[in-house]
């Protein structure tokens, strides 16, 4: 258990969170490689079925960040991303996916702490989860 | 057959030192479609360029992969190196092995792990990306600017360059805004009126410039590039071009009503020119007040309507049939410059305001100042006399938990702008301001302070915006406050000039509605970005200028003025087509259901129904491509161009594999 390496699939929007991972980088911060990094134009682009879908290929949890509240490059967006997030998350758990493997947060691009606050976080907690078996998606 | 190519950039030492480049060139070769693997020491500067745009040609390559920096770096970069070698920039994929990779894994055999999956789901996702062409329309280089005051006039002037024609609509019935009212402004104490009037001269005989005074814009349909606007231009009941601002007609008009040019301290006639010297120098009908209008609505037809001032006018000017006259105008763009309101002191009952005489608000003293006011320029009180002490009273409305909880910006300047008038029209009046804390940031601001305590003015630290109340005692005001010590005192003085906050004007809903932008939570218009869009909006097209966008100084506004207008020659170039915004939404319309869903989620408002078809469809020049409704839609039948489902899925498979 303890040589567990979780796969995590953050979705991140385009302007903000973005620039914020990239700026955690040029800003040399080390942060656990098990985030893999998919940039979408808005968190609001982030379709339920891509989170379903990465959970079905075996990801062990699921990350999607977007601008601050306010902030949303398309106005509103990442307010359309928060509320499909609630609905989602009550799916999830229907399904045994446990509510730690799955979060949406905000990032602004200066946030590069933050960023890697949330990102070691998520994998610790997903690392005591475990290993997701996903036989309700397959 | 695909032929791919993977150019993997060693930046320098930056990746180069934190990952295998050898070891993850030779897995790039090994990838499915990758016909050619090259890696360079910085692909970015001028040599590695002109390789990629060779090797592009050479190896005949249909679809590139750039393992390098951030795309928010050079994706544009390569884009156009593709473009010049003749592919579609958009068959590009950068794959962020930097900023994601090689500055963040400290152990160069993990970061090399990783790097390949980045490099293998740009791979396999480039495969699937399609051609995209940006689209291009015709489109008017005309604009419309809403707002005479000096943002707007400032934007005016610059738009009216070759061949653009610019609409100025004003809803007074004089141009110049709140400044032409103004005497003396900080930090020189120059004659606004002077330093206006030419500019003001200028907007009225400009050929192509169009003035719409006692105007409002009632519709406005279209988009950035092609908007249809309807002004209403109310009835102005006199000739603009016949009246010649003789004056007659409102010497001889019986009805005398609150002049609120004036600020309601004196009165004017129900035919008017607002105050001395406001141009156009034509009079107006106020038809709520006129005799005329009156009897005509109580329908009155027995006593003759009255007509003096048609009487009167040795123009024949007057024209009581004078009916509003919609105007539909044609425009690429707007910007909307209306300006602000004062803060309505009584709404702070311990002001006095309104209950006590001798306390002007922050405008009511413009004019009083002003040598076309009410007391002709002189600092007087009621009864006539000049006061012997009077106190000036920051922040009132601003800085409040209650009210406006941020800083007006200007209040502090135009108070000690104030103690300095006060104090060289009448150096024996003791002049007091109660301010808490000082605001004074500006070229030529601070100095004002200085000036202040030269003159001898008594600068009283309060406790806070909240720590100062005004009473009556004995037939005289009395200033009671805490000072910044916690001591409670009291001063009597004759005139109290309350320093009262700009606010957001009392259309500021209405007009962001009418086009469509956003108002943020203080009431003010919201620019796209506070640092680096400070004057375009988030919808297309529209820029925004002066107060309405929040408090500001003259020059500030000025300067948003010409910038607004400078980002509108820059974009709209008479003679050029408007280049659209590539990557955006697409509606697969055998897909489509018609459920309507994106249409309500579309923060552009860019989807609208085709209701012959049934389906939804979307307008090109308004989507934005952010993709809310791609992932909404219940059918899959909306596409996110470069950002498709199909790409995305590709994404996370190959992560996952
Ligand atoms: S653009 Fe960042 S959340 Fe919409």
């Amino acid at each position: 258990m303890n040589n567990f390496e979780p796969r995590i699939v953050a979705f991140l929007c385009s302007w903000c969170s973005y620039a914020g991972a990239d700026k955690a980088g040029s800003s040399r911060k080390t942060y656990p490689q098990n985030i893999n990094i998919i940039r979408v134009m808005c968190s609001g682009r982030v379709d339920p079925q891509f989170v379903l879908e990465a959970f079905k290929e075996g990801a062990d949890g699921v990350l999607i960040l977007g601008c601050h509240p306010g902030d949303c490059h398309y106005k509103e967006g990442n307010y359309n991303i928060l509320r499909r997030y609630h609905f989602l998350k009550k799916v999830l758990m229907e399904l045994g996916i446990e509510e730690g493997r799955f979060k949406l947060d905000w990032v602004s691009s200066t946030e590069d702490d933050k960023f890697v606050t949330i990102v070691s976080e998520m994998v610790k907690n997903v690392k005591s989860l475990g290993p997701l078996r996903n036989e309700a998606l397959i | 057959m695909e032929r791919i190519g993977v150019f993997i950039c060693e930046c320098g030492p930056n990746i180069k030192e934190a990952l295998n480049v050898e070891e993850i060139a030779k897995y790039a070769s090994s990838l499915a479609h990758v016909a050619f693997v090259k890696s360079h020491t910085l692909l970015c500067a001028e040599a590695g360029k002109a390789l990629l745009k060779k090797e592009i040609i050479e190896r005949n390559l249909s679809r590139v992969v750039i393992a390098a920096c951030s795309p928010k770096e050079h994706e544009s970069t390569f884009m156009k190196i593709a473009e010049e070698a003749g592919l579609n920039p958009y068959l590009v994929q950068i794959a962020n092995i930097r900023e994601h990779c090689a500055w963040v894994i400290s152990d160069k055999v993990i970061a090399t792990e990783k790097a390949k999956v980045i490099i293998r789901t740009a791979v396999s996702r480039v495969l699937l990306h399609q051609p995209i062409v940006n689209k291009e329309i015709d489109c008017t280089p005309d604009a419309l600017v809403v707002g005479a005051g000096v943002a707007g006039i400032e934007a005016a002037l610059v738009l009216a360059q070759k061949g653009r024609k610019v609409y100025l609509v004003e809803k007074s019935p004089n141009i110049g805004g709140r400044v032409v009212r103004y005497e003396d402004v900080f930090p020189k104490f120059e004659c606004a009126t002077c330093m206006l009037d030419p500019k003001l001269d200028e907007i009225l005989h400009k050929n192509n410039i169009h003035v719409f005074t006692y105007s409002v814009v009632d519709e406005v349909l279209g988009y950035f590039g092609n908007f249809i606007i309807k002004i209403k231009k109310k009835a102005r009941s006199v000739s603009t071009e016949t009246c010649l601002g003789c004056g007659a007609c409102f010497e001889a008009c019986p009805v005398n009503v609150k002049n609120r040019y004036n600020e309601n301290l004196n009165e004017r006639k129900a035919i008017y020119i607002p105050f001395v010297g406001a141009l156009p120098n034509v009079a107006v009908i106020d038809r709520k007040n006129c005799l005329h209008f009156r009897n005509k609505a109580t329908e009155n037809t027995e006593e003759k309507k009255c007509e003096i001032c048609k009487a009167n006018c040795p123009f024949g000017a007057i024209n009581f049939d004078d009916q509003d006259e919609i105007i539909e105008i044609k425009v690429g763009s707007v910007v909307l410059a209306t300006g602000f309101d004062s803060f309505i002191a009584n709404k702070i009952p311990r002001s006095g305001y309104g209950k006590f005489e001798n306390i002007y608000t922050g405008l009511e003293f413009e004019r009083i100042l002003s040598s076309t006011g009410p007391t002709g320029g002189e600092v007087i009180l009621k009864n006539g006399e000049s006061p012997k002490s009077a106190a000036i009273i920051h922040c009132v409305g601003s800085r409040s938990k209650k009210f406006h909880n941020y800083c007006s910006g200007v209040c502090c300047t135009y108070s000690l702008t104030f103690a300095h008038i006060i104090k060289k029209k009448s150096p024996n009046t003791e002049v007091f301001n109660f301010y808490s804390d000082f605001s004074l940031a500006g070229k030529g601001y601070h100095e004002l302070y200085d000036k202040a305590l030269e003159d001898g003015v008594n600068l009283i630290r309060t406790a806070g915006p909240d720590a100062v109340e005004v009473n009556e005692d004995a037939g005289s005001l009395v200033v009671k406050y805490k000072d910044a010590a916690g001591k409670e005192s009291k001063l009597a003085v004759d005139m109290v000039i309350l320093s009262t906050a700009i606010e957001p004007s009392e259309d500021a809903t209405s007009i962001s509605q009418l086009f469509d932008i956003t108002l943020g939570s203080d009431g003010f218009f919201t620019e796209e970005h506070d640092k680096l869009a400070p004057v375009s909006t988030t919808t297309g097209g529209i820029f925004i200028a002066g107060c309405c966008q929040g408090p500001k100084d003259i020059q500030s506004s000025v300067a948003q003025g010409a910038a607004a207008a400078g980002k509108i020659l820059s974009c709209l170039v008479p003679g050029e087509k408007l280049k659209l915004e590539a990557t955006i939404a697409e509606i697969d319309e055998k897909l489509c259901s018609g459920c309507k869903i994106c249409i309500g989620l579309c923060p552009y408002k860019a989807i609208y129904f085709d209701k012959e078809k049934k389906v939804a469809a979307i307008n090109d020049i308004l989507c934005k491509g952010c993709g809310i409704c791609s992932a909404a839609c219940p059918s899959g039948a909306v596409k996110a161009r470069h950002f498709t489902s199909c790409e995305i899925t590709a994404e996370i498979k190959e992560i996952m594999k």
